[in-house]
């Protein structure tokens, strides 16, 4: 086989020597990139990691951080090495077999190095009500434990605070957001503004009105009272992200709806209302996480323990067996996590589309 | 089927008055078109009649009944909109559908009709598609199938074949106007393309500023046009005009002299490209350039009056770049304007200038 020169220049370009080099670059590159992302994650993800782990290892009385270091020293082996298969893998089936290979190799060394510690001793408290009492007395202290209500209770309660909290402002939310879009009316301008400025305001500041307020009304201690609250202190901003979603909905479909018979309601619902179900999903899980999270006001205007949430209930088992059982103060917050997780779980695939929004106009 | 009349029809957006007063009758069962510049309120009269807008004030009729306050879904007006308005959130079919489902049409028989409609534009196998995965002309004749598909009593067309491919926007074109004839639909089609409306409508309705210019049928407004702004909207290659001051039985131009009997003041002469030919005697002029349109050829003629153009039919060119013309013309088909208020005098004749004998 003889070479036929394709360019006439004196010099001969060697096309495989810069095809080697760009992509030797390439991989310096993207190499940096993700040594960067892996030294920025590891102080987000590290303390997640060791709540999981402290929650399924540690035992009562027995102050022990070695299976943390044995469990990272499997699991950063582990993530390095996904790394590199990721770039060196030259296609989809070898990249796949890689990642089997380094998940088998984990596998082994996780449960010979950290699966002798494992145990689910420290989720007592699902089963046990009165569950600081018992690990107290594994310590010898008899006597002083809180009086728990059940767990399912308070994860009830959480339920109920952050699940009719996110309906009320989701409902509200998108009725008020598209009057704002749509209609004018005196008074607008200024409106939209206060609502910007309302979410300015730190709610702490207004704890103690709100408490009287609260008293007065008889809704002290109830979960109806700080739903209400929450609700207040959602809504304007709430109202402003879904009066954006619905900006972004052209009005010439309305109109055509409306020609084709429907009536205002109706063109609401049919026809505008499905163009803005990200907003609704965007608005209603970071409602809903919020709830859950709720715990100032539920700390302030909660008071009897059948009323607990999840984060008074955390809360008090952190003050009463911190000392004695981090296990358990770890198990319960790995509970507390698991909801929030699910619901981001489900809906990433819509949050994600959230700076897009709407339809195309 | 119904008549339609506007009386006096104002519409304002906050202090702009975007239509001042529309006074326009439009039988039963006619078919006309709105012909315009842009933005001068051709879909807004379009959503006034179909009762997205509420007129500002004076009185809208359909039939001889007031329908000022009726609501638009008990109008019974079909649209379509210039951007198509497709429900993006469903398919053809239910796009289709959707007037249907107010109007209690039993399943079956709205199924066929949904059928039917979509056969009548060729979409019959797009059904299952949403409105992204179509393209322009696509959505286009989806947006007309369900507009006709609840048999309106008004069809309302906002530019409906702007984005069909030559081939199909002439059978469409076709296939609207039959259907139109057979349904007996009172039509208001709004156009850019003059020769879509002079083709299609039974009568020409040229808009202007939000007021009517000139309403006639296609014939009026081409060789009997209102004013300098309708003769130089409707016809292409555009009218030439020629500004000149008429004064002892001519238009002078210049040192051109125009023969005119009975006209005094500023006027301005316009004469169709294609009313004009190559003579012996006439406008001296030079070519300037040569256009091959197709089955035309178009001259530039470089006179004393400024550039004139030259349509003659034919393939190849008569005459040639450079060459020294005569440009003559009948006396009736030559348009004479009243520069000052840029209308028709009617019944005035214009002559081309002789050479001095
Ligand atoms: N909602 C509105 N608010 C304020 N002004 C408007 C509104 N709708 C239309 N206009 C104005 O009214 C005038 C007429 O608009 P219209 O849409 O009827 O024009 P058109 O003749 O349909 O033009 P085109 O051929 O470009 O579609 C324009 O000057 C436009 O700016
Ligand atoms: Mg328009």
């Amino acid at each position: 086989m003889t070479t036929v020169p394709l360019t006439t220049s004196p010099v001969e370009t060697d096309w495989a020597q810069l095809a080697r080099r760009a992509r030797w670059t390439n991989r310096a590159r993207t190499s940096a990139l993700y040594a960067f992302l892996i030294a920025v994650s590891i102080p987000i993800i590290l303390p997640y990691f060791w709540l999981v782990t402290i929650a399924f290892s540690a035992r009562t009385g027995i102050a022990e951080t070695q299976v943390l270091w044995r469990s990272l020293l499997v699991l950063v082996p582990a993530i390095i090495a996904c790394w590199v298969v990721a770039m060196v893998a030259r296609n989809l089936r070898r990249m796949l077999a890689g990642f089997a290979v380094v998940a088998a190799i984990t596998a082994v060394a996780f449960i010979t190095l950290v699966g002798p510690s494992l145990h689910l001793g420290n989720f007592i408290f699902l089963v046990e009500r009165d569950f600081a009492s018992v690990v107290r007395s594994r310590v010898g202290e008899v006597r002083g434990a809180t009086q728990f209500p059940s767990v399912w209770r308070a994860f009830w309660n959480s339920i109920v605070l952050a699940g009719s909290q996110t309906i009320i402002v989701v409902t509200v939310a998108s009725l008020a957001g598209y009057y704002l879009s749509r209609f004018q009316f005196p008074g607008r301008a200024p409106m939209l503004r206060s609502l910007l400025v309302l979410h300015a305001f730190p709610v702490m500041t207004l704890i103690v009105p709100m408490f009287l307020m609260l008293y007065y009304i008889g809704l002290l201690d109830t979960l109806f009272g700080v739903i209400l609250v929450l609700v207040a202190f959602e809504l304007p901003f709430a109202i402003f992200i879904m009066k954006g979603f619905f900006d972004a909905v052209p009005w010439d479909i309305e109109m055509s709806a409306l020609t084709d018979g429907a009536s205002r309601r109706q063109a609401f619902v049919k026809v505008v209302l499905p163009q803005v179900t990200n907003g609704i999903i965007a608005v209603s899980v970071f409602s809903f996480i919020r709830g859950w999270e709720e715990y100032i006001f539920v700390f302030t205007f909660l008071i009897r323990n059948t009323n607990w949430t999840m984060s008074l209930y955390m809360f008090f088992v952190r003050d009463d067996v911190m000392g004695v059982d981090f296990g358990v103060v770890s198990a319960v917050g790995v509970f507390y996590l698991v909801p929030s997780l699910v619901l981001y779980a489900a809906a990433q695939r819509y949050l994600m589309q959230m700076s897009i929004g709407g339809v195309k106009g | 089927m119904a008549s339609i009349e506007f009386r006096n029809v104002i519409k304002r957006f906050g202090d702009v008055e975007v239509i001042p007063g529309l006074n326009l009758t439009i039988e039963h069962g006619e078919f006309v078109a709105l012909l315009g510049p842009s933005g001068c309120g051709k879909s807004t009269s379009l959503f006034m009649l179909a009762g997205i807008y509420l007129p500002s004030g004076g009185e809208l009729l359909f039939d001889g009944h007031l329908v000022n306050e009726v609501e638009a879904r008990d109008r019974n007006v079909g649209i379509v909109f210039q951007s198509y308005a497709l429900y993006p959130h469903m398919n053809v079919h239910d796009n289709i559908l959707f007037p249907l489902r107010f109007k209690k049409t039993p399943r079956e028989e709205a199924l066929v009709r949904v059928k039917a409609a979509a056969e009548l534009v060729h979409v019959g196998e797009l059904l299952d598609r949403r409105p992204s995965e179509l393209s322009g002309g696509q959505q286009q004749r989806v947006a007309l199938a369900r507009a006709l598909v609840k048999e309106p009593q008004i069809l309302l067309l906002d530019e409906p074949l702007s984005n069909l491919d030559a081939t199909l926007r002439l059978t469409m074109r076709t296939e609207i106007k039959s259907l139109q004839k057979k349904l007996g639909v009172t039509t208001i089609l709004v156009t850019h393309d003059q020769i879509e409306a002079t083709t299609m409508a039974d009568r020409v309705i040229c808009m202007r500023g939000g007021g009517i210019e000139q309403v006639g049928t296609p014939d009026d407004l081409y060789l009997r046009p209102a004013s300098l702004f309708i003769a130089g909207f409707i016809g292409s290659p555009p009218v030439n005009l020629i500004r000149g001051t008429a004064e002892n039985g001519a238009v002078h131009v210049g040192a051109t002299v125009f023969p005119s009997e009975g006209i005094r003041g500023d006027v301005t002469i316009g004469l169709r490209p294609e009313h004009l030919k190559f003579a012996g005697d006439g406008l001296r002029g030079r070519i300037a350039e040569i256009e091959p349109m197709g089955r035309e050829i178009l001259y530039v003629v470089d006179t004393d009056v400024g550039h004139v153009r030259v349509l003659e039919h034919g393939s190849a060119a008569a005459h040639s770049a450079g060459e020294a013309v005569h440009i003559d013309f009948s006396p009736t088909e030559a348009l004479l304007f009243r520069t000052s208020n840029e209308k028709l005098i009617a019944g005035a004749n214009v002559c081309p200038p002789r050479r001095a004998s």
